[in-house]
């Protein structure tokens, strides 16, 4: 039990900081801890939780994924536009626009991979290229009303559990198997620890590296059909939000920004963090500006924290 | 007057003592060899005297004087320069930009004088005989070698009164190893004090007057160079007595050809090779350094293109990716030259660093079984010898001979009866190297055909059936029993002589 509190620390930190914080929080606005608002800060973490599983991966594996606000946002807008408020649709536009994810993904990942395009370049560039096709597509007019069975995907309760945590939870079991259970995470974290050792092992670096962008792609295009599910409707913009949330989540999860090391089960943590903060500061009376800017330090107070005890750790392997 | 005295010197990381008891005196004028096995606290110790790291307990004094710096620059300022192994050059800047770095000469305005640059570079390269090398090349241009050398010119720069020199030589090839030892002798003849540290005893015998040795972190031992033996140096570093470095060679070479090369070329380094190395077969490649060897190696296991053809074990192969070499039992493995950058995952764990390249055999219904893992981790850990904690404990807090025996662990798992060792030696000590050599013929005899390198010629002499000296990309001469020696391989690998 010690060995594996050691190993994971940063990961046990980043829980540990979730629940004085959740203490905190309560302290200042004592109706915090109540049932109804604890499910709806879960509700509202799982989005950014489900946005930063992709990115989880592609920051193990030593890259960085800016893409996922038009990923999202263009998932989102396609999907109400191709429903227009219908459900039926759906069974064919939800796999049509996973796909669509993936396929983002897939190019991300093959310009990182093959063509050695680097990984914030890349992802750049199809952040903005998306974000282009939808605004000559939607001419930036507002989009129908999101389909019923989204919303209830999103803000729907199955025996008094909000639909989405479940989904959440089912998320997560993948992704804690594939990176504790599976040939694929043991590839993982030997490519973002040196992508050269691994090479020379004979890990398939390539593949590995694409699929972690697919992966990307993918979540980042499912959390954009579910947010519109929760907001009611699509908009531009919608996604913006997560480009630094998915990252800060994965960061305070205990990962190194520079790959290798971390946890979904961090990431999970990381995104409760980011959203009681946001619960906790309006109830400070601080104004908006003030906000972001005490939301913006506490994060990189968070992030450094867990850098320190990497830089330590390296500092420590070069001397010897 | 002692330049250096040392006593009682004690260094912690966390629960892990690297040096409990080091003591050490050196005078002005001398060569002194440090001596121990890795992990016997040389490093801390040289990492001390340089201001990298600091010590918990005993004193440092040098002439005479409390010693305890602060950073590197203040050892410097004391008059104390090291030129470490793991280089700390900078890639992007040029040969004598490296050589300056931070004490650049000024114009009156502040900016670099580079003609001063060149004029003092041009100096110190001449006053100490330097090998070619071109002050305005770019760094990533040169070889390993070529780095080291520069590093060398950097310590020397700052004209120390002690300088220190970390397994310099095992990056250098056989000409520039020579001029390094007699560069030292000459530092010392100018009243310096040159701490000199090798896994070499020959070269330690050729230039040290005085040595100290270490063992688990403490001094067991300082003596005059010539009064005593190599068995009794072995013997107090090891603290035990090593019968024989090299096993006894008994051929176990069959006549099936294991990997046959034909017309191999590989970048502008390696050009149209052919050999043929048989089934328990040790055969041993030398040459100069930078003749090709690195390029051969890599592209037969794929980390480089090549053009040719390759057959293992009969079949024509095809490999554009280590991924393609390590199949399994009829596969190709490589121990790769450099430990730390492309053999070891440092901040991972023993365990995961043995079974990476073998994971997938792990797997049930794609979920992997630790039990299964464990077994086949304990196996190799057992059967190398590697002293590790638990197999839990990271890979880069391991002494470098542990560090190769895991990847050695690493190569034999995927099974290839096919192994590439490149100086599989270098930087270990000489108890692990007695162990590599000894395993190198164990697997031969069990019909493993192994293709090896060494920068350290006795090696090759002692531990190959066969040797092929390679010559500007291609194989000069190929010496077999009695014409292996040193005087042979050297000679074929300097003088035109015809391909064999």
């Amino acid at each position: 039990m010690s060995a594996f509190l050691t190993r994971n620390r940063l990961i046990v930190l980043a829980y540990a900081g979730m629940v004085v914080l959740l203490l905190v929080t309560a302290l200042f606005s004592p109706g915090f801890l109540s049932v109804s608002n604890m499910r709806s800060t879960v509700v509202l973490a799982a989005f950014v939780g489900i946005v930063a599983l992709g990115q989880t991966f592609v920051i193990i594996g030593g890259g960085i994924d800016l893409s996922v606000p038009w990923v999202l946002n263009s998932a989102a807008i396609i999907m109400a536009l191709l429903c227009g408020g219908q459900d039926l649709p759906l069974i064919w536009v939800m796999p049509l626009l996973l796909a669509g994810g993936a396929v983002i993904g897939l190019v991300n990942g093959v310009g990182v991979a093959r063509f050695g395009v680097p990984p914030i370049i890349m992802t750049l560039a199809t952040n903005v290229i998306l974000q282009g096709l939808i605004l000559v597509l939607t001419g930036g007019s507002p989009t129908p009303s999101a389909p019923a069975l989204i919303q209830f995907l999103s803000v729907g309760r199955i025996g008094g559990f909000p639909v989405i945590a479940l989904i959440w939870l089912a998320l997560t079991l993948v992704a804690t198997l594939l990176l504790s259970k599976a040939a694929f995470g043991r590839h993982l974290y030997a490519l973002g620890t040196s992508a050269t050792v691994a090479e020379f092992s004979g890990v398939p670096t390539a593949r590995t590296t694409i699929l972690t962008y697919v992966a990307s792609g993918l979540t980042a295009a499912f959390a954009g059909m579910l947010l519109t599910g929760y907001s009611g409707q699509a908009y531009l913009g919608m996604g913006d939000a997560y480009l630094f949330t998915s990252i800060a989540a994965v960061a305070i999860g205990g990962a190194s920004i520079l790959g290798g090391s971390g946890h979904y089960l961090g990431t999970v943590a990381g995104a409760m963090v980011l959203t009681i903060l946001t619960g906790l500061l309006p109830a400070l009376n601080l104004s908006s500006g003030a906000l972001l800017i005490v939301y913006g330090a506490v994060i990189l107070l968070t992030v450094s924290i867990g850098s320190e005890a990497f830089a330590g750790l390296g500092g420590r392997l070069r001397r010897n | 007057m002692d330049l250096v005295t040392v006593k009682g010197l004690s260094k912690r990381y966390g629960g892990i003592v690297a040096l409990s008891d080091a003591t050490f005196s050196a005078r002005a004028g001398e060569v002194h060899a440090l001596l121990g096995e890795n992990g016997a606290g040389k490093s801390t110790f040289i990492q001390i005297l340089s201001g990298a790291v600091r010590h918990d307990g005993g004193s440092i004094l040098v002439d005479g004087q409390d010693y305890r710096p602060a950073n590197p620059d203040a050892a410097q300022a004391r008059g104390i320069a090291a030129v470490f192994q793991e280089l700390s050059l900078i890639p992007d800047l040029s040969v004598e930009q490296n050589i300056w770095f931070r004490h650049e000469p000024r114009t009156w305005l502040g900016t670099v004088n580079r003609g001063e640059m060149r004029r003092k570079t041009l100096a110190l390269l001449e006053k100490y005989n330097f090998p070619a090398l071109r002050p305005d090349r770019e760094l990533r241009r040169l070889t390993l070698a070529e780095r080291q050398i520069v590093e060398i010119a950097k310590g020397l720069a700052k004209d120390p009164r002690i300088l220190i020199l970390d397994e310099a030589t095992s990056a250098l090839p056989a000409r520039e190893a020579d001029w390094l030892l007699k560069l030292t002798r000459q530092l010392a003849a100018e009243g310096r004090l040159v701490i000199f540290i090798s896994h070499r005893m020959a070269e330690v015998r050729a230039i040290a007057d005085r040595l100290t040795i270490f063992r688990n972190g403490a001094t067991v031992a300082a003596h005059d160079a010539n009064a005593v033996s190599d068995n009794e140096i072995v013997a107090q570093m090891i603290g035990r007595h090593l019968d024989r470095l090299y096993p006894e060679r008994v051929p176990t070479a069959t006549d099936r050809i294991a990997l046959r090369v034909n017309n191999f070329s590989s970048g502008s380094r390696l050009s149209a090779v052919d050999f043929a190395l048989r089934e328990g077969e040790v055969l041993g490649v030398g040459g100069l350094q930078g003749h090709g060897q690195r390029e051969l190696f890599q592209a037969l296991f794929g980390a480089a293109r090549a053009a040719g053809t390759v057959e293992l074990w009969g079949k024509p192969v095809s490999i554009g990716n280590p991924r393609q070499a390590l199949i399994g039992r009829d596969g190709i493995a490589l121990v790769p030259e450099d430990r730390r950058g492309q053999g070891l995952l440092l901040t991972k764990s023993v365990r995961e660093n043995l079974t990476l390249s073998v994971i997938n055999r792990f797997t049930e219904n794609g979920l992997l079984s630790r039990q299964k893992e464990s077994d086949m981790v304990k196996e190799m850990v057992d059967f190398l010898r590697i002293k590790a904690g638990t197999p839990e404990q990271l890979a880069g807090t391991l002494s470098g001979g542990n560090q190769q025996k895991v990847i050695f662990g690493k190569m034999l798992l995927t099974q290839a009866r096919v192994l590439l060792l490149y100086d599989p030696t270098r930087g270990v000590d000489v108890g692990t190297k007695g162990e590599i050599f000894q395993l190198m013929r164990d697997l031969a005899a069990k019909g493993y055909a192994i293709l090896f390198h060494s920068s350290d010629m006795p090696e090759l002499v002692h531990v190959a059936d066969r040797v092929m000296v390679m010559r500007n990309g291609r194989i000069a001469a190929t010496l077999e029993g009695e014409h292996i020696s040193e005087e042979g391989i050297l000679r074929a690998a300097m003088l035109e002589t015809r391909a064999a």
